[in-house]
């Protein structure tokens, strides 16, 4: 053991991702070498910057995205000054002032001060109500603006100014993206990418200004209440977020007497102009360039710490950009040269149907770069070639451009040790190599937990996994099995839970977890309900449904609302209804104070804010069957006007729809299922984004499958045409029960047909007519034992008061 | 100090079903009681220990763990721990049962008042 005062002092200046990740390193390569103090402004611990995007929409927490915790400094033996500036730097005593007036000396130290965002110096620059989007505080306030204003801009069309639009969105706000360009990501994006992202975005809702620049902020008060552009026009906003770029932190390193270009200048080992100074990250500036990305911080880092640590080490030669978009339901990707110029071969693709647009450059036939929009499946191995300046042959043309899946890829032998392969953790292809051999890990997820790499935004799971592969070789397959468990309480996946339930005849979900060697004897919140939605598919008559396996709304068969109310939605077979139906509703809602009355998008009524105890009384005096607004079952069939009333339809989409309704209601399914019936092409109740769409046309019913409007929407396709309602009512029948056979609980259709794949969907369901003929008696039977829920917990008095009644307990000393 | 609870009768074993939380009303405090498949039972404050807040008593409950319905941490059900990897408490009242009658308890405090 070496002593203390042995071990020189490395002070890093700033406790952001960039300083943390060097010393992490350092302590990796050589944990004895240093005494390490970290000062850092904020009043956190290192916190993962690029995620406060999630934390912003609240898909996550601020502790979610906390990288290293107090008890990380401690276990380290670090140092840590949080909410402490640094106000001097003597390179010559070689010691720093913090703003409290403590003096700390080092031997090396390394400056990590980040950025900050760039502000517009305008007119009413100084009113309250503009911010940055750069960290946790930031983050705060914007949540809070959300609350309090209604209308945002966000200047700066960029992928942070996108980001912090969509987070803004999400809460509520009436955002308007002002950009100086008129293409948006311009410096990631041709112009074709640029208007498809800007289309979609628009669809989520986002409004952009485009080739607008800000001169003034306006405003009466202290507040900021709107933009003035140069072209005279105006925006009316309550809230502005600045997001058109950031500028290193220098000011220290300035009074310092350090070489200052727009970054603090470093050479390819992080070195400023003062000996044992240095500096990393965004803060910084090498060739030229100020890097404002993750990845490039990490390179640096790793460099950096190699160099302090006196193990040999390539210098730093800059790093290939690439960008991830992580906003939901857009996918765009872009990395190294986008833009065609002479000298340079063009892959391209444009499907503008699918809204797929693809393109490579090459030069000397060697990959350089490429934007990826609507398809990112192949983005983290695009990444890897674009690294490697790999030469692009037909088997990576197929991968990019075709359907065809990559071949074993032997990419990841190219790919060099010290290369960076997860961005968002910093994590090298060495790393993962020296756990899973060290370690002896079979799984990605082991990976993940120990290393951090594909934790944050996934995208580089692919190559992980292909690392994986690699290292185990002919090991990888049974290792490949045993990540694929329903849940954390079995390995075994759901096609084998399956097949074990039938082959030896489980029936309660305790015989299932007994049989098969569950880890957990009374399952998880994961496979506790998807058993009991296997065992009832599988045996429709013997199953007796567990509701204690139940989510709470299917269990209650009503759905309880944030405050704890509920919502009770009757049936309205094909959205029809009648006065005195109406009159009924009218007055059960006035009789038990109902709060809301809604119209919901499947063409029915939604009472909401039900007391528990009322819920069962409201079914009692409706009188009417359960609307399934919880299950994940058949929820509504919504249909148009049809031929009975439409100068336009040709077929009577109502008496369709209400036959639909009537015969497929209440049957289990993997997750919830909408469908809807057109009476003419025109397509007035939207069956492009349903699970099941029927359209009428002269003669003949089209029938299209797949359909989302949801999360991650997805345009239903053609499965077939047919003539009679019989036939309709036989493929639909066979089309639900194959997807209540194959498909794994919670998968929608439009995730479970990508997967199977249209094509045998059409030759099980409609070709092969004994096929279609078992799966329609195995619906009928399922179909047999569907009850009406509320009748049957009205029934049962000690359910109903179990499941709604509160127990009051008597007040006073017994 | 050793604690000292007051205890109210809330009624027989099989009011409450097995693997299913029921709410009780206990002067003003809302209560989870949750019977377990091996006839224990339990009683928590009916609040999430997550950031998204809401009510606990329609988790799904396993041994002798409860899955929060909103944020699905897991709660161990005896003394309201959050389990890892996450962290946090719901605060548990003890529970008897005498002649197949549940009752539920109230600290105590010193004076002879009860906590709110």
């Amino acid at each position: 053991m070496k002593l203390n005062m042995a071990r020189e002092h490395l002070v890093v200046i700033g406790n952001g991702m960039a300083g943390v990740k060097t010393v992490e390193n350092i302590l990796e390569q050589a944990p004895d070498r240093y005494q390490i103090t970290i000062v850092g402004a904020e009043p956190y611990p290192n916190y993962n910057r690029i995620q406060l995007s999630y934390v912003l929409e609240k898909s996550k927490a601020i502790e979610d995205i906390i990288l290293n915790d107090w008890d990380w400094y401690r276990e380290n033996g670090i140092e840590l000054y949080t909410g402490t500036k640094v106000t001097d730097i003597d390179t010559t005593m070689k010691r720093i002032t913090t703003d409290n007036g403590t003096l700390i000396a080092y031997d090396k130290l390394v400056l990590a001060t980040g950025s900050t965002p760039f502000m517009l110096d305008i007119p009413g620059a100084d009113k309250q109500g503009i911010v940055g989007f750069r960290d946790i505080k930031d983050c705060e306030t914007m949540l809070q603006a959300a609350d309090q204003y209604k209308k945002a801009a966000v200047i700066g069309g960029g992928l942070l100014g996108l980001e912090a639009a969509k987070g803004l969105l999400k809460l509520g706000m009436d955002v308007t993206v002002v950009h100086l360009f008129d293409d948006i990501m311009e410096r990631q994006l041709d112009h074709t990418a640029s208007s498809m992202l800007q289309a979609e975005l628009e669809t989520q809702g986002i409004k952009f200004a485009t080739g607008k620049k800000t001169v003034a902020y306006l405003g009466d008060g202290d507040r900021v209440a709107g933009l003035q552009f140069s072209d005279g026009s105006e925006l009316e906003a309550e809230f502005v977020v600045m997001a058109a770029g950031i500028r290193p932190n220098t000011e220290l390193a300035l009074a310092a007497g350090l070489e200052v270009n727009r970054g603090i200048v470093v050479d390819d080992y992080m070195r400023t102009s003062a000996p044992d100074v240095y500096a990393v990250g965004e803060c910084n500036e090498h060739r030229g360039i100020s890097y404002g990305l993750v990845a490039p911080l990490f390179e640096q880092g790793a460099v950096l710490a190699r160099h302090l640590c006196g193990v040999e080490t390539e210098p730093y030669a800059g790093t290939v950009m690439s960008t991830q978009l992580k906003i939901s339901g857009v996918d765009v990707f872009s990395a190294g040269e986008f833009t065609d110029a002479p000298g340079l071969t063009v892959v391209r693709m444009h499907d503008e149907w699918r809204r797929i647009y693809k393109k490579i450059l090459l030069r000397g036939g060697r990959i350089i770069g490429g934007v990826l929009v609507g398809d990112g499946k192949s983005a983290a191995r695009l990444q890897q070639w674009i690294r490697t300046g790999t030469v692009m042959t037909d088997a990576i043309h197929d991968t990019l451009m075709g359907a065809v899946e990559a071949a074993g890829g032997n990419s990841v032998a190219d790919i060099a040790d010290e290369e960076i392969v997860c961005g968002c953790n910093g994590v090298t292809k060495k790393r993962i190599v020296d756990v899973i051999q060290e370690r002896g890990f079979t799984t990605v997820e082991e990976i993940k937990l120990s290393t951090g790499a594909s934790r944050s935004c996934g995208g580089c799971r692919p190559v992980v996994e292909q690392i994986l592969k690699h290292v185990l070789g002919d090991k990888y397959d049974s290792a490949a099995a045993k990540q694929e468990g329903i849940c954390s309480c079995t390995t075994l996946s759901k096609d084998e839970v399956v097949r074990n339930i039938k082959e030896k005849g489980l029936i309660t979900s305790q015989e299932v977890r007994y049989a098969l060697g569950w880890e957990n004897e009374e399952g998880c919140s994961k496979c506790r309900p998807a058993l009991n939605y296997y065992l009832g598919m599988i045996w429709p008559a013997e199953h007796v449904d567990e509701r204690d396996s139940r989510f709470v709304n299917e269990r209650m068969h009503a759905n309880i609302q944030k405050d704890g109310t509920f919502g009770v939605v009757p049936r309205m077979y094909g959205g029809l209804t009648t006065p005195e139906d109406l009159r009924l509703i009218a007055d059960v809602a006035v009789k038990y104070n109902v709060k809301l009355v809604k119209v919901t998008g499947g063409q029915r009524l939604d009472l909401l804010g039900i007391q528990r105890e009322d819920v069962p009384k409201i079914w009692e005096e409706l009188g009417m069957p359960s609307g399934y607004a919880y299950a994940k079952a058949l929820r509504t069939v919504k249909t148009c006007v049809g031929s009975q009333f439409c100068r336009f339809g040709t077929k009577d989409s109502i008496d369709m729809g209400i036959q639909l309704e009537k015969r497929f209601e209440r049957l289990d399914m993997p997750a919830k299922f909408k469908m809807a019936v057109n009476g003419c092409p025109r397509n007035c109740a939207e069956s492009a984004t349903k699970d099941l769409g029927i359209v009428g046309n002269e003669g003949a019913w089209e029938i299209y499958v797949g359909g989302n409007g949801g999360i991650k929407a997805r345009l239903a396709e053609l499965m077939c045409k047919v003539r009679t309602d019989e036939e309709v009512m036989e493929i639909v029948a066979a089309f639900i029960q194959y997807y209540r056979e194959t498909a794994n609980y919670l998968e929608r259709t439009s995730d479970w047909i990508e997967r199977i794949g249209l094509t045998k969907v059409i030759q099980t369901v409609v070709e092969d007519a004994d096929s279609r003929r078992e799966l329609v008696e195995r619906i009928n039977a399922a179909l047999q034992q569907v009850k009406e829920p509320w009748r049957d917990i009205l029934d049962n008095q000690k359910l109903k008061e179990q499941l709604f009644d509160e127990i009051q307990a008597p007040s006073g000393r017994q | 100090m050793a604690n000292s609870y007051d205890y109210r009768s809330v009624g027989p074993v099989d009011q409450f079903p097995q693997r299913m939380g029921r709410v009780v009303r206990m002067e003003g405090q809302e209560i989870a009681v949750f019977h377990t498949t091996d006839g224990k039972l339990y009683a928590l404050e009916n609040r999430s220990p997550g950031p998204k807040g809401g009510t606990i008593v329609e988790g799904i409950v396993s041994g002798e763990v409860l899955f929060d319905p909103i944020c699905d941490w897991k709660i161990n059900l005896a003394d309201g721990q959050v389990l890892a990897p996450d962290s946090g408490q719901v605060r548990s009242y003890p529970v008897k049962v005498e002649d197949g009658q549940v009752s539920i308890g109230v600290p105590e405090k010193a004076d002879g008042k009860r906590e709110g």
